[in-house]
């Protein structure tokens, strides 16, 4: 059973009165523990279909399931609730609380939303922090580390809830290409090690190789799918 | 909870400055109200003593329909035999009643045998008046050496400007002419005895005698009284001990009528007007802090809509959203409070040290002002109301926001 499952999913904006569809009919299956990227060029519809994918957004038309989950059926709590159980996300700009240390920023999803016991909670952050080498710059703020520190943060951030997805939207945008690789290294250990879903966007073509399938995305639609080998399947 | 309130004063101070600037003009309506409390509290408090502890005593007794005609000084409404006994009983059974004063109040003309002008006077008995008004010796020019016969038979007590006018000295020897109240004249010589002061400066026309001396004057067989002066043992129980008396010692068929200080001073007028502007220096606070916080706040969830989104993403409930801004503005307000109280209760101290004293009329007030612990209590729970009702709009915006909105927005 796919984790994620597009079917003719349309999503139109409407602005200044005039719609503009960013997606148009996408079929998509998404399977679990996949390592999956989407490549496009700006305005192809990449960051709408990870809103939709994290149920940040509803489409406007098609059925999304994620998780065996119907979103078009959550209201704002249940989405809430459904985003803090199954989805972790990664931001370009990382998103991390100013004014949490690093150790805070990764204890909030499991303090302030979902509530995990303090021996449990301390566990499982100073395990994840070591995973992606933070435990010496724990007691640090975002503004006292560098740009990719702050990205693993945001990546123990998303995986410490042990979510069934991650969704990074551009996580290597605001960084250099060996940090870049070395983000999308973390990420791919933790597919390999807990078997999470990670699926993520990117301009850059030297980090899409990384993925083991790349989506193609233009003008909301979606035109190819490659395999690591880089052997195009049909759609 | 607590996680809460520590990201709400970490926020707080990310951005010190503006969180200083706004917390400062908090505090400072703080520390006004405070500041302003003490000293207007301790001004009323002084003043009212004045008056009740110099003239008028804490409640008066009268034959009903005195107090609408007073200004007549009517001698046909007063009090004697039975109806003054049953009332001087009750006063004496009343364990809040520390003293009562019995007075014959009348207008006579008092000459110096070449100029004549006009006079109120209180006829009283010195050791009772004393006791019911223990500031009134404070008010004879050149001290009294025993209080409780600052007036002997034959003396007169005259208001200094009536000495003035009349060229008199303490020791000569006037006549004071009055119409009791069947319209009989009568005159009789007596001695001045000392100089009084009017409590409210210069005008005052009342003056004091024994009051033996104006039965003989007012041809009074029987002691008939006209007003009863009552001093209480406990200020702050003058409405409960008003209700007292009137519920158990005053019915319509005893003919008599009773009177707090406040239904017979024009000064009570003034202390509404302290009362008022207590409230309105209470209302510039509340004003004060409703746009401090209400700005800071909208400015907050603006500058932070995309930390929303994130929080959103990660699946804060919108009711936590809501929460967490409510307590960033609390935080504020309370941060604000603390040290406005703080600075309010020192600035107060300090007055303390160094009492301000200033002239009202011919009395010397002296403010040293208390701490308004109510005022206080009070200050502190609006300031908390107003900082959450304040937050509550911008609070719920940000609760909301659709997170992709907020994600997305630069």
């Amino acid at each position: 059973m796919a984790l994620i499952k597009l079917e003719n999913v349309t999503k139109i904006y409407s602005s200044a009165d005039v719609p503009v569809a960013a997606l148009k009919g996408i079929d998509l299956e998404i399977e679990r523990s996949a390592f999956v990227s989407f490549i496009g060029p700006s305005g192809s519809g990449k960051t709408t279909l990870l809103n939709l994918m994290g149920v940040l957004d509803k489409p406007t038309e098609g059925t999304l399931v994620v998780n065996d989950v119907d979103i078009r059926s959550l209201d704002r709590a249940e989405a809430a609730t459904f985003r803090a159980n199954t989805i972790g996300f990664v931001f370009q700009n990382f998103n991390l609380i100013p004014v949490l240390t690093v150790y805070e920023n990764v204890e909030y999803p499991l303090l302030m939303v979902k509530r995990v016991p303090a021996k449990e909670r301390s566990s499982r952050i100073l395990d994840l922090l070591e995973r992606v080498g933070m435990t010496d710059h724990k007691d640090k703020l975002p503004n006292q580390i560098s740009g990719g520190q702050k990205q693993r943060v945001a990546v123990a951030r998303a995986l410490v809830t042990n979510p069934r997805l991650v969704l990074a939207d551009e996580p290597t945008a605001n960084l250099d290409h060996a940090t870049a690789f070395k983000v999308i290294a973390i990420m791919h250990e933790m597919q390999k090690e807990l078997g999470t879903t990670f699926i993520f966007s990117t301009h850059d073509p030297k980090i899409v190789g990384e993925a083991e399938i790349l989506y193609t995305l233009e003008d909301g639609v979606l035109v190819s799918r490659d395999t690591p080998e880089r052997i195009e399947v049909p759609l | 909870m607590n996680n809460v309130i520590v990201i709400a004063i970490r926020n707080l101070f990310r951005y010190k400055r503006r969180t200083f600037l706004t917390s400062s003009l908090i505090a400072f309506g703080v520390i006004l109200v405070i500041v302003f409390g003490g000293l207007a509290i301790a001004f009323k408090t002084q003043m009212i003593g004045t008056l009740t502890n110099t003239a008028l005593g804490d409640l008066q007794i009268h034959k009903k329909g005195y107090v609408e005609s007073i200004d007549n000084l009517p001698l046909n409404l007063t009090m004697s035999g039975t109806t003054l006994a049953e009332v001087e009983s009750s006063l004496q059974q009343n364990s809040s009643v520390a003293a009562y004063s019995l007075r014959v109040k009348f207008g006579a003309m008092i000459s110096n045998y070449t100029q004549t002008s006009n006079i109120r006077l209180s006829a009283v008995h010195p050791e009772l008046e004393n006791r019911t008004c223990p500031g009134l010796v404070g008010r004879i020019k050149g001290g009294v050496s025993d209080p409780d016969s600052f007036l002997k038979p034959g003396e007169l007590l005259v208001p200094d400007n009536l000495m003035k006018g009349l060229g008199l000295n303490v020791g000569d020897e006037i006549v004071l002419v009055a119409t009791n109240k069947d319209g009989s004249v009568n005159g009789i010589p007596l001695r001045i005895g000392a100089v009084i002061e009017s409590i409210l400066g210069p005008g005052g026309k009342d003056g004091y005698m024994h009051i033996e001396d104006a039965k003989t004057l007012l041809r009074m067989d029987n002691t008939e009284i006209v007003e009863i002066a009552v001093h209480l043992k406990d200020f702050g129980q003058l409405s409960a001990v008003f209700s007292e008396l009137k519920r158990t010692m005053f019915s319509d068929e005893a003919g008599i009528e009773l009177h707090t200080w406040e239904q017979l001073s024009p000064f009570a007028s003034i202390v509404r007007i302290v009362d008022l502007l207590i409230f309105m220096v209470r209302f510039i606070l509340i004003s004060i802090v409703l746009v401090s916080i209400l700005n800071i706040m909208t400015m907050s969830v603006y500058e932070r809509i995309s930390e929303i989104g994130t929080l959103a993403a990660m699946g804060t409930r919108p009711a936590r959203v809501l929460f967490m801004f409510l307590a960033e503005g609390f935080a504020m307000g309370l941060l604000s409070t603390v040290a406005g109280v703080i600075i309010g209760i020192g600035s107060l101290s300090l007055m303390t040290l160094t009492p301000i004293v200033f002239t009202f009329g011919m009395m010397q007030v002296t403010l040293m002002p208390d701490i308004p612990f109510q005022e206080v209590l009070l200050v502190t729970g609006i300031v908390m109301f107003v900082s959450v009702f304040a937050g509550l709009h911008p609070a719920y915006k940000a609760s909301q926001m659709e997170p992709v909105d907020a994600l997305g927005h630069v």
